[in-house]
């Protein structure tokens, strides 16, 4: 371990994630010199397992946990397995220190720690956020782009400055994808595969706008008056009592519907003015609900009005994932940052902007 | 010393966890020592001993105290699901256990 990493040809991490319900487990291949556009990025494997909770219920910290135990040893064997690497070549294990669900994130640190410990690697404690923005750059390419961060924990706009991935705009109160999953439990909306990609589906097919609150508050907003009201919606329309505004029939899809044009464009409008304070014409959106064509789409043409585009990823890299916890990692260990066993706790808040981000300029 | 009672603590549990060595005594050491006790109710002290007549130290050994038996149930049940899994990644993903699989797989 007393190669200087910077001048090694090719870097390898594994990254274990599992702030949420998912469980994620990659390996990554950096090559060429580190903070260069030589650097090439390869991922090596990506495997993820979802614990998803029955219609009607969300997922307990407890039996996340206990998924997540389960789970882990099955997707290191397969991570490595499609990876086709060997221990040899791995230089240092990635873990997620936080924010999300203390449970969890303990369990998965516990395993990584292990790992780390037994296979005599440098374990690298990781930002959650930092993790899904560095894998939206490195897949998307976005040089420097206004980052839209919106998940079932978080959602915030961000910007880059002088080493610290700033927010400028932030929920006060649930993460837009709480209040999608929260709704998509009042109306026992399947958790399997996600409940924000069956409100997507059901949304297609809704036609009737409800009027709902909307509520932006200069560069922040707010979702959990919107959930308030769109419950007590969704207990009038189990009633049969819910009407149009022509006093037409509602279905479930039509509010689907009119929730995800309210809280998505909520998004847009903060999203654009964060573009106009920084002079970017580029978004870049991560995080789970980032993978929603519907929100792709109004961002899109926000975008597109201001001359811009909008950069996103799929599935694979939006929702969390192991690898981009091996990739945020990796680039942070090829600075010389490391996490001593010691101090490799978890934290259930870690905001975004206490990272000082020293693999950027 | 402070009896258990007199701390306040006066529900005490010992465990000791035998390993094949001192290697992995002191790796399960390491990686379960990290996260304190979320209740100030409970403490906990970890550590390696030798097992009798041995100078190795291949035992975990845990000592618990609580305020109450259930503060006390609770803490241990949550260490045992920990230490599950600690054993079941040492059985399973240690070098010598990777690279006698990969080796297999590369005959086959």
């Amino acid at each position: 371990m007393t190669v200087d990493i910077t001048s090694k040809p090719r870097r390898i991490a594994l990254g274990c994630e599992g702030s949420a319900n998912k469980l994620g487990i990659g390996v990554i291949l950096h090559e060429g010199t580190p903070g260069t556009p030589s650097e090439r990025i390869t991922v090596l494997s990506n495997i993820r397992h979802t614990f998803v909770s029955p219609p009607g219920t969300g997922f307990l910290p407890k039996d996340t946990a206990r998924h997540h135990r389960s789970y882990f040893v099955r997707l290191a064997k397969q991570a490595l397995a499609a990876a086709n690497v060997t221990i040899d070549e791995i230089d240092c294990i990635c873990y997620t220190k936080g924010p999300g669900m203390g449970a969890p994130l303990t369990s998965v640190a516990i395993a990584a720690r292990t790992l780390a410990l037994l296979w005599g690697k440098d374990l690298v404690g990781v930002n959650h956020c930092v993790g899904h923005i560095e894998m939206g750059r490195a897949i998307t390419g976005a040089a420097h782009p206004v980052v839209l961060y919106v998940s079932g924990g978080n959602t915030q706009v961000i910007a880059y400055a002088e080493q610290r991935y700033r927010i400028f705009g932030e929920t006060l109160d649930i993460a837009v994808g709480n209040c999608l999953d929260r709704f998509a439990r009042a109306l026992a909306i399947s958790n399997d595969p996600a409940p924000g990609y069956n409100i997507e589906q059901m949304a297609k097919k809704g036609k009737v706008l409800l009027d709902l609150p909307y509520a932006v508050k200069g560069m922040d907003c707010s979702f959990s008056g919107i959930l308030t009201r769109v419950e007590e919606m969704a207990a009038l329309l189990k009633k049969g009592e819910l009407k149009g505004p022509e006093g037409e029939e509602v279905t479930a899809e039509d509010l689907c519907f009119t929730l995800q044009e309210t809280v998505f464009a909520m998004l847009v409008e903060i999203t654009e003015r964060a573009m106009a304070h920084v002079g970017s014409n580029q978004v870049l959106i991560v995080g789970g609900v980032g993978c929603n064509e519907r929100l792709q789409e109004m961002m899109g043409a926000m975008a597109r009005d201001r001359g811009g585009s909008v950069y996103a990823t799929d599935e694979r890299f939006c929702i969390d994932n192991g690898i981009m916890i091996a990739h945020a990692g990796l680039l942070a260990y090829e600075t010389g940052f490391k996490t001593p066993i010691e101090e490799s706790t978890c934290t259930q808040r870690f905001r975004t902007d206490e990272v000082l981000v020293k693999w950027r300029k | 010393m402070a009896t258990p009672e007199a701390t306040g603590f006066p529900c005490a549990l010992t465990l000791n966890v035998p390993f094949p060595d001192s290697r992995l005594a002191s790796v399960a050491l390491q990686a379960l020592r990290v996260d304190k006790e979320l209740s100030p109710l409970v403490t906990r002290e970890l550590s390696t001993v030798a097992a009798e007549g041995a100078t190795d130290q291949t035992v975990l050994r845990v000592v618990y105290k609580a305020a109450t038996n259930r503060m006390l149930r609770v803490a241990v049940n949550s260490f045992f699901d920990s230490l599950a899994l600690v054993l079941e990644v040492m059985e399973e993903l240690d070098v010598d256990v990777i690279e006698a699989r990969q080796k297999q797989e590369k005959t086959t």
